[in-house]
């Protein structure tokens, strides 16, 4: 129960943390973000008043006389209830609006392709470790290239091989424009389609940091006392590779889940660019090059909590896994 | 951490920390690769020409005049390349140091300094970490003007949200330091603090910062290529992501102008590779398990048994003893090597007979090799130790004779636990810590009894437990849930568990108290007469088994010094080397509390252990 309630604060306390950042990264930059926000609304013909002024400067600061404490929690208190404002690319929808329907994208498309990505990686590297000093083994080292490779020219490199050139999937976009998007079987067979490339193009980059790190502990796994016991017992060794060495050596790379879950999330959102992907990437993206800072500073808000999400959650299983932590921990 | 491989460890020449990467062509491959990108970035920009130079023969492919090609606007991609990866390499290199400097900081001297310091720094790079980083860099990236976006801030930005997980690499490596014995000494002996950091812990923690160095290298090179690409990087500044910008907007990709977007992003990947290759032989130095490659186990090597090692009915071994039919384990001639560089002989010619339901007890220092002996006889040695010759025999129960040595891989497994099992030293490390009690005892018997029906498996485990003194309710246990004493019961209740003719015991209460050890030795001694197993039990400790033991044999650099009864023992220790281990032990009871006194011709009788202590079994021992 105790790493239960710790866990939880820590998050608590990761969420305040970046909401704090997203507070104060305007505040600190040179240039007044509101002015040129405003400027943009105005050209777009829009009536702003002074309570949207209010919200864009609770949100990115401004001259305002107000204390900067006030500022803070009333900025809080907007972000609590999902007031993140009206976005100024895609004027007058609010930014909880263009969040909502970008999301679910990102999320299938790097929650399916990071799952991909982690079985694939500890499973071979598993056998790798297992098969220590055999040819799958010695393929380790090169499967570095794959992790040193940035993930949007090899995003470039899958378009221009299997998109231009052999055709077999399509270039560009989430889904077939023609059709509309719901839970029906074309719609969801084309929208598969258009995910091949991109979640292949995070597979293919992450999985190799993963079969690293499983391999490295499997081999220091393989020499611990418990492992020579299994031996001993006369066990298969599907079952001690699998229970005695896999379950103990997976461990690390599960409680360092976050530090991988960042690197992902970072290359998702240039691969959604190269692959101009109806997510939330693609979207930032958009909203940086339109000065659309409200936008902005709401998606960087909805990665953190996802992020921040993704990792309670894998803590969280965490202690299923390791049965030590819940008594020291 | 495996104090049960000390005795199996081929001894290596003793070297002192070693800093520096041990050359293998993993490491030659990837200095080869760095040295070269390194280069070409330092000195390329001055061989090519003008990178920026139009002309007006847009997007050609590469030729003679042009190796790699030309831009949309004429402009030499080989040119660009160069002055790209000066920009890449620069950026990279400048962040790694921001960032290690940083994580160096917080985690070696927040470790280090400890109390509320290291509260609050491991508090804020562990948040910096759930953080993610780009989307951060790219808010912040995006709320500079792109007139004051330097290559300077770019590089600030990406090292502060760059350098938490190296931060936690390196204060998880510091905590475990800072508790070393010789850190320890120098902060006794009033050496100053920086002086402890700076002398003692930052040499021990230079191949971790390296390679947190080298990671952060790559990160930042990514990183600033990602932010490039988007068009977020410094103004006026020319990287690979740059380059890999122009292509992208220059439709490179659909215009199939691959000579402008492969070469960058393959300028990239090779660096990170060859990083990563002298990353490797850095975790070599940390993590020396990483280090020697063993030559495959050839598990399913049979070897035809040769007749001569056969035991006929009556044969003489060596010490004269006869072997009768009573016998359940022969060992004839054995020697193992360790195939190192110098071949370690660390069992040498040994015979032994293990007789039904006894107890032999195998005594020596350590090293003397009956660890490696032990290991043997289960064939649980790896390579390089090797069985040179010899022979095992088991003598089953129904009368077969099972030669050990020539079992295939399935035979070896059926074989072992079934006829012989082991009760290993240290039972702190011999239980697998993520599984229960029970899943560990059940293995054994859905692996050996495939027959039995969950329910009779679960009663089977119960009552094992219930033998050695543990409540089945244990079952549901983890092994951290359980005293040591408990859980080498447990180890116990497992050897059992499948009625084995011979149990090996390797020093099995060596790492428990005295009490807790006379308990279980007990204990031990009353399932043997009840279930009428053989045990080997390997000790450095004669006073004990003169104690337990029906026969002793005494063992020193490998070979087997003198086999005789406990008393004979006792009483005529005929070897100079008994008598030397009698006279090592101290008497509680008798005057003469001799230590090693060499050359003296003293009789055993001072060193007989005094009476078995007041029985401290399982009462003594709590759970935790």
């Amino acid at each position: 129960m105790r790493y239960y309630l710790r866990k939880l604060a820590f998050y608590a306390a990761a969420l305040w943390g970046a909401l704090t950042l997203n507070f104060f990264i305007p505040r600190m930059m040179p240039g007044n973000p509101v002015d040129i926000l405003l400027a943009k609304l105005q050209q777009r013909g829009a009536n702003v008043g002074p309570s949207a002024r209010r919200a864009y400067e609770l949100l990115l600061g401004g001259n305002t006389d107000e204390s900067l404490i006030h500022q803070y929690f009333a900025y809080l208190g907007n972000m609590l209830h999902g007031d993140f404002g009206v976005s100024v690319s895609h004027y007058p929808t609010p930014v909880a609006t263009v969040i909502t329907a970008s999301l679910p994208w990102t999320v299938a498309l790097v929650g399916i392709a990071t799952l991909l990505a982690v079985l694939v990686g500890t499973g071979l590297g598993m056998v790798a470790g297992w098969r220590r000093g055999t040819w799958l083994d010695a393929l380790v080292p090169a499967t570095t290239v794959l992790a040193a490779v940035p993930y949007f020219w090899l995003a470039l490199i899958l378009v221009a091989v299997f998109a231009t050139k052999l055709g077999w999937f399509p270039l560009l976009g989430g889904y077939d424009v023609a059709l509309s998007p719901g839970w029906n079987g074309a719609f969801l067979s084309s929208a598969l389609r258009y995910g091949v490339l991109p979640a292949l193009t995070i597979v293919i980059s992450s999985a190799g940091g993963w079969l690293l790190g499983m391999r490295n502990m499997m081999v220091s796994t393989l020499a611990e006392d418990h492992v020579l016991t299994a031996r001993a017992k006369g066990l298969t060794d599907r079952r001690i590779m699998v229970w005695y060495a896999a379950r103990n050596a997976v461990l690390p790379s599960v409680a360092g889940f976050a530090i991988s879950l960042g690197f992902i999330v970072a290359g998702s959102i240039v691969t959604e660019q190269v692959f101009s992907y109806p997510g939330i990437g693609s979207q930032l993206l958009e909203a940086v090059q339109n000065d659309d800072y409200a936008l902005m500073q709401g998606i960087f808000l909805v990665i953190t909590v996802a992020v921040l999400g993704a990792n309670l959650l894998v803590d969280l299983l965490y202690a299923l896994v390791d049965p030590r932590v819940k008594t020291t921990g | 951490m495996t104090n049960l491989n000390a005795d199996l460890a081929a001894p290596r020449p003793r070297s002192g920390r070693r800093v520096l990467p041990r050359w293998s062509p993993k490491l030659a491959i990837g200095v080869g690769i760095i040295v070269v990108i390194g280069l070409w970035g330092l000195a390329g920009p001055v061989l090519v020409g003008d990178p920026d130079a139009i002309r007006d023969i847009g997007l050609t492919a590469p030729s003679g005049s042009h190796l790699l090609g030309t831009t949309q606007t004429g402009q030499d991609v080989l040119a660009q390349l160069a002055y790209a990866t000066r920009g890449s390499l620069s950026i990279g290199v400048l962040v790694g140091i921001m960032a290690t400097l940083l994580s160096a900081l917080f985690g070696i001297v927040g470790s280090y300094v400890g109390g509320l310091v290291d509260e609050a720094f491991s508090l804020l790079s562990n948040l910096m970490l759930v953080i993610p980083g780009l989307p951060l860099v790219i808010v912040i990236s995006a709320f500079v003007p792109a007139s004051a976006r330097g290559s300077w801030t770019i590089a600030v930005v990406l090292a502060i949200t760059g350098w938490a997980g190296s931060a936690r690499v390196l204060r998880a490596q510091t905590l475990s330091l800072r508790n070393r014995d010789y850190i320890q000494a120098a902060r006794v002996a009033g050496e100053k603090r920086w002086r402890v950091i700076g002398v003692e812990l930052l040499p021990n923690l230079l191949p971790l910062l390296a390679s947190q160095f080298v990671f952060t290298v790559i990160g930042a090179i990514l990183s600033e290529t990602g932010l490039s690409f988007l068009g977020l990087g410094a103004a006026n500044s020319a990287t690979l992501g740059t380059m890999l910008n122009y292509a992208q907007n220059g439709f490179a990709l659909q215009r199939g102008a691959w000579w402008w977007f492969v070469p960058p992003g393959l300028i990239i990947a090779l660096f990170g590779c060859g990083l990563a290759l002298v990353n490797f032989s850095i975790d070599e130095i940390i993590n020396p398990r990483l280090r020697d490659i063993p030559r495959r186990e050839r598990g399913n090597r049979r070897r035809e048994p040769r007749p001569a090692e056969r035991l006929d009915d009556g044969a003489v071994l060596d010490d004269g003893a006869v072997l009768d039919n009573g016998a359940v384990l022969t060992v004839r001639h054995l020697s193992v090597t360790y195939r190192t560089e110098n071949p370690v002989h660390a069992v040498r010619d040994v015979s032994l007979v293990l007789r039904r339901g006894e107890i032999l007890g195998l005594v020596g220092e350590s090293g003397c090799g009956k660890t490696t002996l032990a290991y043997a006889i289960n064939r649980l040695h790896r390579p390089p130790a090797e069985v040179t010759s010899g022979s095992i025999t088991l003598h089953d129960r129904d009368g077969d004779d099972l030669d050990v040595l020539a079992f295939d891989r399935d035979e070896l497994r059926a074989f072992r636990w079934d006829r012989l099992s082991m009760v290993f030293q240290g039972a702190m490390n011999a239980l697998n810590p993520v599984l229960t009690i029970r899943a560990q005892l059940d293995d054994v018997l859905t692996t050996h009894r495939p027959a039995m029906s969950r329910g009779e498996r679960h009663e089977r485990c119960a009552e094992a437990l219930r033998l050695v003194g543990v409540d089945p309710r244990r079952l549901k246990a983890y092994p951290h849930e359980l005293s040591g004493g408990m859980r080498q019961r447990v180890m116990i209740a497992m050897a059992l568990l499948l009625e084995p003719q011979v149990v090996l015991l390797d020093e099995p209460t060596t790492a428990l108290d005295v009490v807790v050890q006379r308990g279980i030795l007990r204990e031990l001694l009353r399932l043997r007469t009840a279930l009428g197993f053989a045990v080997l039990f390997i000790t450095h400790d004669l006073p004990l088994m003169l104690e337990v033991s029906d026969r002793i044999a005494v063992m020193r650099d490998g070979r087997i010094v003198e086999e005789a009864t406990a008393e004979q023992i006792a009483a005529e220790p005929r070897h100079p080397y008994t008598r030397h281990l009698l006279d090592s032990f101290p008497s509680l009871l008798g005057e003469r509390g001799a230590f090693i006194r060499a050359g003296e011709d003293e009789r055993g009788e001072a060193a007989r252990p005094p009476a078995a202590a007041p029985d401290g079994g399982i009462a003594a021992e709590e759970v935790r």
